[in-house]
């Protein structure tokens, strides 16, 4: 990680103008429109707005999951479409670790088989494995119940074994979409405190949420509305914004950078 | 290398946990593969088994020998009237092959009819009555079970004994031990019994059992002497039948006065034509046979298609996981790929279990000696895995082609 902070002049992801459409029949749905947003290495930063507003999409995008129709991304300064399947999938094993709001366990592996998963795509040996999957588990405090299927984890815990997998394979990136969405409020919590001791130990995150409490713990946030770019700044601020007067309102004072399509 | 590997390894282990998983759906899966494996392997074992008898029953007419007659034992239906005009073979001529042949090791003349064979109040009807000499016994592999052949003297004296086969034996005497010495009626002269051949079996339905066997001149005299002769011929040695068969050739046509331009007027038979048209009466219905057994399997990869395709659609999500978390599309292909061939091929195994028993059934209650060897299982395997591999592509395929973004959002 240190070493991730050390190249911090340079942005981990440099999204630059990136649109994508998709089409429903004969329509033509703008799901991201002009967005230009950087993030550097050990960031920890929530992109938040309505459902609709393209969270998921650009969740996608800097996944590697999807890929815009227009505009250039940057991930750790390659750029994104020169990529082929392969290169893709490698880069999603080797770069990006996914926490997902329904966790997306195997529900036939136990915890530490989940949690290898990544490594297995990795070719990494079965102890080796084994030993980065215990340890990932220890660091979210999951250690006692490696052996257990996912069935047998509460809501809490399966996040957390899901975000034990997420590093397992120590990825540049944390890339959460709203990972407190199916969990109550004290488990939630929770998780959000991982976040932040992560983010701590110099992960650089990304969280995708609606939720403005979640937003507000972050350092900073982006707030998509219709597809745009409509503020980006520290969480709290942005956090506290509403839709509608964003676009109309005066920027907020530094360090808001908003996308070039605003206010047309 | 050692990640292709290690992703393999790591996709068998999914296979089969997911074939743990599906129990009932991969079940029924195995028991379509199985039943076309099954019948693969169970007619694979008939054929075999017909093969190896067939082979054997050939081997008893001699496998290392010719027999000039005046016609081909095979004969198409478009000309057999092309040998009734040909000469008798005469009994001279088989005093020039005897006389001549340097590549024979045994030369009988053979004339032969269909009599009835009475003992006491017994009869055997249709009994194929030889005359022979003693060199007969070499030449066609008939050899006495019990008391002697023929010999020359008996064939100079004219003497009236005869060796029966063993259905003739049985028939008039219930053992062969009984038959020895006793006098049986052969169409009104009386012939002393001196032996009882080996056992035969059967070719191709006929029994070789039913015969009896008499000097060559007693033969005739008793029985007529304007018969078409037969020559059988038995080669020194085994692997140079085609050099015998051309200089028996060579003898006959010289024998005859043939001048080159002319057609043999003759025909040197040899077991390969048995074999041949053995070939010919069964090909058609082993084509069909195994084209059911194909067929089956092939049904049964149909099967798979479609348990392959309900499983693709039911693990979308976890699809879309393993995209997410890294997986090339290949590994995805090889992990379906994989569990469509571990299918298959429990259900192969399952079936070459079943075929082997149906054979062994078809071995025990019925004459056909079915055998089942190593390659008969090796084929129902082998078929059934790349059935598993055909039909699991097109499954494999369309996993590896979904959406990472809408498999995950897959419900």
């Amino acid at each position: 990680m240190r070493d991730a902070i050390s190249r911090a002049g340079a942005p981990l992801i440099r999204l630059v103008n990136i649109e994508r459409t998709y089409r429903v029949g004969t329509e033509e749905v703008h799901a991201l429109r002009r967005v230009s947003v950087s993030v550097h290495h050990g960031e920890w930063v929530a992109i938040v707005g309505q459902s609709g507003s393209g969270k998921s999409t650009l969740m996608n995008v800097v996944g590697c999951l999807d890929t815009p129709t227009a505009g250039n991304y940057f991930l750790d300064g390659r750029d994104v479409a020169q990529m082929n399947d392969d290169e893709l999938a490698d880069t999603r094993n080797q770069k990006i670790g996914f926490v997902f709001q329904t966790f997306q366990l195997l529900a036939r592996d136990t915890a530490l088989a989940n949690v290898e998963l990544p490594l297995v795509y990795r070719g990494i040996g079965a102890s080796e494995r084994k030993r980065r999957a215990r340890e990932a588990l220890e660091k979210v405090g999951l250690a006692a119940r490696m052996h257990h299927k996912p069935n047998e984890l509460s809501g809490g815990q399966r996040q957390r074994v899901a975000i034990a997998r997420a590093l397992v394979g120590e990825p540049l990136l944390l890339l959460a979409d709203e990972p407190t969405g199916n969990l109550d409020s004290t488990t939630g919590e929770e998780i959000v405190r991982l976040f932040a001791d992560l983010h701590r130990m110099g992960h650089t995150i990304v969280l995708v949420t609606h939720a403005p409490h979640l937003a507000a713990l972050c350092p900073r946030a982006v707030r998509l509305c219709d597809g745009q770019v409509v503020a980006d700044g520290p969480g709290p601020r942005v956090a506290e914004l509403r839709d509608e007067a964003t676009t109309s309102m005066p920027l907020l004072a530094t360090p808001i950078v908003a996308s070039a399509g605003v206010g047309l | 290398m050692l990640r292709l590997l290690r992703e393999t390894y790591e996709n068998a282990r999914l296979a089969l946990l997911a074939l743990a998983g599906n129990r009932m759906r991969a079940g029924l899966a195995v028991i379509g593969i199985g039943i076309g494996v099954a019948t693969l392997i169970a007619i694979f074992g008939i054929i075999q088994g017909l093969n190896r008898s067939f082979a054997s029953q050939l081997d008893s007419l001699g496998s290392s020998s010719l027999t000039v007659s005046r016609r081909p034992w095979v004969t198409g239906p478009t000309n057999w009237w092309k040998f009734r005009s040909r000469p008798p073979i005469t009994f001279h001529e088989f005093e020039e092959v005897k006389r001549q042949s340097v590549l024979a090791s045994a030369v009988a003349p053979i004339v032969s009819d269909a009599f009835d064979i009475k003992f006491a109040d017994r009869s055997v009807a249709n009994v194929q009555c030889t005359g022979t000499t003693e060199d007969f016994s070499v030449a066609r592999a008939s050899y006495p079970r019990l008391g002697r052949f023929i010999s020359d003297s008996d064939n100079q004296l004219r003497q009236r004994v005869v060796v029966l086969g063993e259905d003739v034996s049985r028939a008039l005497f219930d053992t062969g031990e009984a038959a020895l010495g006793k006098a049986v009626l052969i169409n009104r002269s009386h012939y002393r019994v001196i032996g009882v051949l080996e056992r035969k079996g059967s070719l191709l339905g006929n029994s070789l059992d039913l015969v009896a066997i008499v000097p060559f001149e007693t033969f005739r005299n008793d029985f007529g002497a304007k018969r078409s002769v037969s020559i059988a011929v038995a080669s020194a040695d085994p692997k140079a039948l085609d050099a015998l068969e051309d200089e028996v050739m060579s003898i006959m046509r010289r024998a005859r006065s043939l001048g080159p331009d002319q057609e043999d007027s003759f025909t040197i038979n040899r077991q390969e034509q048995f074999t041949k048209l053995y070939g010919q009466l069964t090909g058609t219905l082993y084509a069909v046979a195994f084209g059911v057994g194909l067929i089956t399997l092939l049904v049964g990869g149909i099967g798979i298609m479609n348990i392959m395709l309900v499983s693709v659609r039911e693990r979308t999500r976890e699809i879309g996981v393993r995209r997410a978390i890294g997986a090339r599309r290949r590994a995805i292909i090889t992990q379906f790929l994989l569990e469509s061939v571990a299918v298959s091929f429990v259900g192969g195994a399952a079936g070459t279990l079943v075929g082997l028993f149906i054979a062994h059934l078809v071995g025990d209650l019925t004459p056909l000696a079915a055998a089942v060897t190593g390659g008969g299982v090796a084929l129902g395997l082998g078929f059934s895995m790349l059935v598993g591999m055909v039909f699991g592509i097109w499954p494999a395929w369309t996993a590896a082609h979904l959406d990472p973004v809408e498999a995950l959002r897959y419900e």
